[in-house]
């Protein structure tokens, strides 16, 4: 297949054929695609070669194609279409606008008309090879507001140029700054109409257009579903640029721009100067370099502004720079929204705004009320300095329109809301408050009412409501119904009010479809005119004690029975021979005293007003006696005491109660109470009971003659425990009981009837005793309750004698324990068990004396062998009648020698065997061994040298010992009176101890003041081989006092008292000392008890 | 009148003022500027605490040109004779009632439902009052009349506010910060020169 046969038809055929079918089409393609496959295998070098068609609008098509290689600019090309009417074209350049083909296959033809003969070219061209490319849209506007940072675009889509109906796709990119940044592509659709349609894109850009230069281009695609070819995007338009102000400087953007919390926001600086910071209240945020020294930052999820707004703030070195925004909430939809008139001339609109917006001023959120029907609207004027801000608006009722249908629109920069209401303004009336409140007499039980209400009511009928209120009385509510009237002022009429009553009127009203009660008017108070008292005074009559003069009493009446003022009262008694009369008594005065003489009287009262005298109250004089009476007891309740009778039917008419405080001297009355002539009870209540206080109360019965005590009773409305405690003393003590008297308490300091007494007693002194707590149960503390009201003695007995008892005494009723009285009781001592305790111990005493004695008695043979072996005779001894050559051949026998014996006082009472002398000799005391330390002891005390051996020798011939006896001692005899003055002769002797050989004491005691002798003393005693004494003398306790110190003052020698020995008599009793003391207790001894019995 | 700074010439030019009178009368203006003392610094206490931050931190400071051809109490202002201190306090008294009205509608669209505006208003009527008093004082003491010009001030500080508030709300806050700063230097300047005409007051 050539070339040739591929050519298409011409375009006029395609445009008369439009109407191909797709099988048709296909098959063409396919045949067109084979034949451009052996057109180009069968290309030439030197021909011209690919050819390329475009068009732009679908009506002409741009054809080019390439020069072969050689040909200069100004070849010659020679172009041929086949099957078209005008079919070549001598071309002086590569390229040639050809109005577009009808579909189909075409051959082009194109050949040089240089001498190139056989380089001609040959192309198959149909719509299908062909691209189409829009022309660059052309941006016919491009605008921006500063406020929004949004850019506005207008462009034509140049629907006009494209022959047919095709669907654009628009692309619209923004760059920001010098550098170009891509910051917005966005891809719009529309629809080529044939005419030229101007297209707008709006875009608002996150950064202020202040701060950088926005540029925006765009192009397009036609997407024509008709055109078979290859569809292309157009080129850029180029581009429009939106400038920031290049004359500000040092500004913050966006300024005082409002956004809603939560909003993300790019606040940008223009400046020249070096930013150093930016920040937003305490928060520091980057900055965002712009073009030159301009920065933004970036802040996200803004919080809710103060009322001033959130300062943004940008620090140069120099200067503090920024800008304010306002973050808050759009408007709230209106809550609350009701709409409501009070007089029928105006609706008042009220609502709740809801959330705050956190915007003021002339940011803050704006109302307005739109009514449909009329198409009249109010607007809510901001008001600039209240804080409270009521949210209200006024609309005019318009005439002959009762339906408003209200549509409350809310708006503020961030955005708007809305509400409405449908309401018939007839039914949502809240009148004023009725003002003007005047009353009038119509009579004693009605008034006229009248008040300013003001309104345009005629169209409505009102619902009032009336407020009666009168003294000690609930609150009547009447309801009254009134039509509306046009002047404001209504009147009604009040009925059924009682005579001569304070009143006091309030007023409220609403429309009889009832919406709202207006406020309630002020009070109005109102006394209503006097009417003929209705009843009688409540009338009682008292005999006076001497039974000649009556007094009658009566009750002021109340004022719902007095229907007025009572000025005064007539009192008469009537009998059948005689009437006296008591006129005009007044008011103030309620009750009278007449004489009567014994006749029966009927008592008459009647109360005047200045209308007119009520019906007369009466009641008989005569008082029926009754014998069968007894004095009862009675409790109240707390609040009044309940009185119960029989029914008895003589009693024909009613009972009367009186009563009076039972102190009061009879005949006496407080008050008194009249009941039906049936009834068998009656709760006395008064507000004049008191609790603790006794009352008498008499019940009445009335019979046609008079009246008849029936009970008397005595009581209390409540009982409390007295106030004082029983006086009581205490009558007799004994030691083991106390017999306690007490006293009545009086009735007024009794409180209650008496129950009994209580009384506690216990060990326990003044100051010590422990009786609070005594209802406490303690062990300790006895109690007697004493419920016999007769008893006034109480005997304590089982009680210990000479013990201290704390006694308290309490009196009860029925109120309780009343207060203690105590005292301290010491009951008596016992003197039997004292004389038994006294008398015991010294029988006890006496009898082991006598016991002991007696004992001592028959054993005193053994005693005395016992304890008081006889002491030996010394003139017996032996060693006295020894040799002087025995004597002077042993230093030891020297101890017997004696030297020429001094006669002394010292007496031989009892010679002794020697071997038990010794015996009773061996008396050793530790002070003994210390013999050569005794010579410093006392030095000047030598002789008081005690003994107490138990051994006790009587005294057989002397009779100074009966007198010993009676001190009980035992008297050694000085022997230094033999041993000093023998020494002194001696003194050579002395000196010489080898020569010595004369008796020696057992005990040297130093006489002399001079230690260093006495020791010295010692010193030669030891050298001697004689007798030592067996302990020293100051180791012994001085015992007997009136032991000899100083015996014999009118001899030389000093009389020493020694123990026993063996080689001197045991007992050396001096001479009766006169001077000496008597001697203690402390000397008593056995010995003396022995002594005492000489002759024994 | 004790002999301090400036004195002696206003005692030569005082002799038609009886002296009690004289003295009496600087007594309650120089009392009158110590109340208003403590006011300007609560009126300026509370202003800052109302714009928000950093207002009212301790560090924020930003510069203080002249506002309205008001400027505030230079350095050498305390070497300046005293005659000449106290006209220049007249002037700024004068000067200041405007600016304080014009802060007050500012703030109207700020802080519309605060004290702050009643604050301000009390602050131009207190400062009017002073200014007055002030300028009985200087006649008293003979000096010489200040150039009346309230006039171009209150022209010039409408121009400024006008200017502010075109601006945004964040330059009419620094203008507000300003007079209030303002108000308050020239108040307390006003009681220190005047304390040194009350007898007792620092020389």
């Amino acid at each position: 297949m050539g070339p040739a046969s591929c050519l298409g038809r011409p375009t006029r055929m395609a445009a008369g054929e439009g109407r191909m079918t797709s099988h048709l089409r296909r098959f063409l393609s396919t045949f067109v695609l084979l034949c451009l496959m052996d057109h180009a295998s069968g290309q030439r070098k030197g021909a011209p070669r690919d050819l390329k068609c475009v068009t732009s609008d679908l009506q002409a098509w741009d054809c080019s194609w390439r020069a072969p290689p050689g040909a200069g600019r100004d070849a010659l090309y020679d172009v041929c279409i086949k099957n078209r009417p005008r079919t070549c074209y001598q071309l002086g350049k590569t390229n040639t606008k050809i109005p577009a083909l009808a579909p189909g296959h075409y051959e082009i033809t194109i050949s040089p008309l240089q001498d190139f003969g056989s380089s001609i070219s040959r192309f198959i061209l149909s719509e299908r090879n062909v691209s189409l490319i829009p022309d660059p849209p052309e941006i016919l506007r491009l605008s921006a507001n500063f406020s929004t940072s949004t850019l506005h675009l207008e462009w034509s889509d140049k629907g006009s140029a494209f022959p047919r109906i095709a669907n654009v796709l628009w692309e619209i990119k923004v760059l920001r700054t010098e550098n170009m940044e891509l910051v917005k592509l966005e891809t719009l659709h529309s629809t080529l109409s044939g005419e030229d349609t101007v297209l707008r894109w709006s875009w608002a850009s996150d950064l202020p257009l202040e701060c950088a230069p926005h540029s925006v281009g765009l192009r397009r695609y036609i997407d024509d579903t008709h055109f078979s070819g290859r569809k292309e995007w157009s080129d850029w338009s180029p581009l429009q640029t939106v400038s920031g102000s290049a004359d500000i400087q040092n500004k913050a953007f966006p300024q005082d721009k409002v956004v809603p919390v939560g909003s993300d926001i790019t606040f940008c600086f223009v400046t020249r100067e070096e930013v150093s910071s930016a920040q937003i209240s305490n928060t520091k945020y980057p900055l965002i370099h712009l073009d030159g020294e301009n920065v933004a930052i970036e802040v996200h999820n803004i919080s809710v502004s103060i009322s001033s707004g959130t300062n943004v703030v940008f620090m140069t070195n120099k200067d503090v720079y920024g800008t304010v925004i306002f973050a808050g909430y759009p408007p709230d939809i209106p809550q609350k929204l009701n709409c409501e008139t009070y007089d029928l001339k105006e609706i008042i609109c009220t609502w709740d705004p809801g959330r705050p917006t956190a915007l003021l001023g002339p940011r803050s959120t704006s109302y307005t009320l739109f009514e449909s029907f009329s198409g009249e609207s109010v607007e809510f004027k901001r008001v600039v300095a209240p804080i409270n801000e009521t949210y209200q608006l006024f609309f005019q009722v318009l005439p002959n329109q009762e339906i408003y249908n209200f549509t409350l629109n809310a708006l503020n920069p961030l955005g708007q809301s809305e509400s409405t209401i449908f309401i018939n303004v007839t039914e949502k009336v809240c009148p004023h408050t009725p003002t003007s409140i005047r009353v009038k007499d119509i009579n004693s039980t009605a008034v006229a009412l009248s008040w300013h209400l003001p309104g345009s009511f005629a169209k409505i009928k009102l619902l009032c409501q009336v407020e009666i209120n009168k003294a000690n009385s609930v609150r009547e509510l009447r309801n009254v119904t009134v039509k509306g009237v046009d002047n404001s002022n209504y009147l009604i009429a009040v009925d059924k009010l009682s005579p001569y009553t304070v009143y006091a009127f309030q007023i409220r009203c609403s429309s009889g479809t009832f919406w709202k009660w207006s406020k309630w008017s002020s009070e109005k108070q109102y006394l209503t005119t006097e009417a003929v008292p209705s009843k009688g005074p409540d009338t009682w009559r008292e005999w006076r004690s001497d039974g000649k003069n009556l007094i009658i009493y009566w009750k002021p009446l109340p004022m719902n029975e007095a229907n007025g003022k009572i000025l005064f009262y007539n009192v008469s008694c009537s009998s059948e021979e005689k009437t006296q009369s008591l006129s005009e008594i007044p008011d103030p005065q309620h009750k009278a005293e007449i004489q009567l003489d014994k006749h029966d009287y009927i008592i008459s009262v009647v109360a005047k007003n200045s209308v007119g005298s009520s019906p007369p109250s009466r009641i008989a004089s005569m008082e029926i006696p009754n014998d069968d009476l007894r004095v009862e007891q009675t409790i109240g309740t707390g609040n009044g005491v309940l009185l119960t009778w029989s029914y008895d039917p003589n009693m024909t008419c009613d009972y009367v109660i009186k009563w009076c405080n039972a102190s009061q001297p009879q005949p006496c009355l407080m008050d008194w109470k009249k009941v039906r002539a049936h009834s068998t009870e009656a709760l006395i209540q008064s507000d004049q009971f008191r609790p603790g206080v006794r009352y008498h109360f008499f019940l009445y019965g009335c019979r046609d003659r008079g009246y008849q005590l029936l009970r008397s009773v005595v009581g209390y409305v409540e009982e409390l425990a007295p106030t004082v405690a029983p006086n009581f003393t205490v009558e007799d003590t004994s030691a083991d009981s106390i017999l306690v008297k007490w006293e009545d308490i009086p009735v007024e300091e009794l409180r209650g009837f008496l129950r009994g007494y209580v009384f506690y007693f216990e060990k326990g002194e003044r100051d010590t005793s422990k009786m609070r707590g005594l209802e406490s149960g303690r062990s300790d503390v006895k109690v007697k309750n004493i419920t016999d009201l007769s008893q006034k003695t109480l005997r304590i007995a089982d009680l210990q004698g000479k013990t201290s008892y704390h006694l308290v005494l309490r009196a009860y009723t029925g109120g309780g324990l009343g207060p203690e009285k105590g005292m301290f009781v010491v009951t008596k001592e016992n003197s039997v068990g004292l004389i038994i305790a006294i008398l015991i111990p010294v029988a006890v005493a006496v009898l082991v004396g006598l016991v002991t004695s007696v004992l001592c008695y028959r054993k005193r043979e053994w005693i005395k062998e016992t304890f008081y072996p006889d002491i030996p005779n010394p003139e017996n001894c032996k060693a006295l009648q020894f040799q002087k050559a025995v004597c002077e051949g042993s230093s030891a026998l020297k101890t017997l020698e004696m030297n020429p014996c001094t006669p002394n006082s010292v007496e031989v009472l009892e010679t002794r065997t020697a071997v038990p002398k010794i015996e009773d000799t061996e008396i050793t005391s530790p002070v003994a061994e210390r013999a050569p330390d005794g010579s410093e002891a006392e030095p000047e005390n030598p002789v008081a040298v005690s003994y107490c051996p138990p051994v006790i020798e009587e005294e057989l011939a002397n009779p100074g010992a009966e007198e010993a006896a009676g001190t009980a001692q035992v008297v050694y005899i000085d022997v230094q009176s033999m041993y000093q003055p023998q020494a002194q002769p001696e003194a050579e002797p002395d000196a010489e101890p080898g020569a010595g050989g004369g008796y020696k004491p057992q005990m040297h005691l130093p006489v002399t003041p001079a230690a260093g002798d006495a020791a010295a003393a010692d010193g030669d005693a030891e050298g001697a081989a004689g007798y030592r004494p067996q302990a020293s003398g100051n180791a012994w306790t001085l015992v007997s006092p009136d032991s000899p110190r100083s015996t014999d003052s009118g001899s030389d020698a000093v009389s020493f008292g020694s123990p026993c020995s063996i080689n001197s008599r045991q007992f050396l009793i001096p001479p009766k000392d006169e001077d000496s003391p008597p001697s203690s207790g402390g000397g008593w001894s056995f010995t003396n008890f022995f002594q005492s019995k000489p002759n024994d | 009148m004790s002999q301090r700074e400036g004195s002696l010439d206003f005692q030569a030019d005082s002799s038609i003022s009886p002296l009690p009178l004289l003295e009496a009368k600087i007594h309650q203006t120089h009392s009158l500027a110590r109340l208003l003392t403590k006011y300007a610094e609560q009126l300026f206490q509370e202003y800052v605490q109302l714009q928000g931050d950093p207002f009212g931190r301790p560090g924020f400071s930003p510069p203080r040109p002249p506002v309205a051809g008001l400027s505030a109490p230079g350095a050498g202002h305390a070497g300046l004779p005293l005659p000449e201190r106290l006209r220049l306090d007249a002037g700024a008294l004068a000067a200041l009632p405007p600016l304080l009205d014009a802060v007050r509608r500012l703030q109207a669209e700020l802080n519309p439902r605060t004290a702050l505006l009643r604050r301000l208003e009390e602050a131009a009527r207190r400062a009017r009052a002073l200014g007055a008093a002030l300028e009985a004082v200087l006649a008293a003491l003979g000096a010489e009349p200040r150039e009346p010009r309230p006039e171009p001030a209150a022209a010039a500080a409408a121009a400024a506010a006008a200017a502010a508030a075109a601006a945004g709300a964040f330059p009419a806050k620094l203008l507000g910060l300003r007079v209030c700063g303002l108000y308050r230097d020239w108040v307390s300047r006003t009681e220190a020169d005047l304390g040194q005409l009350v007898p007792g007051g620092p020389a």
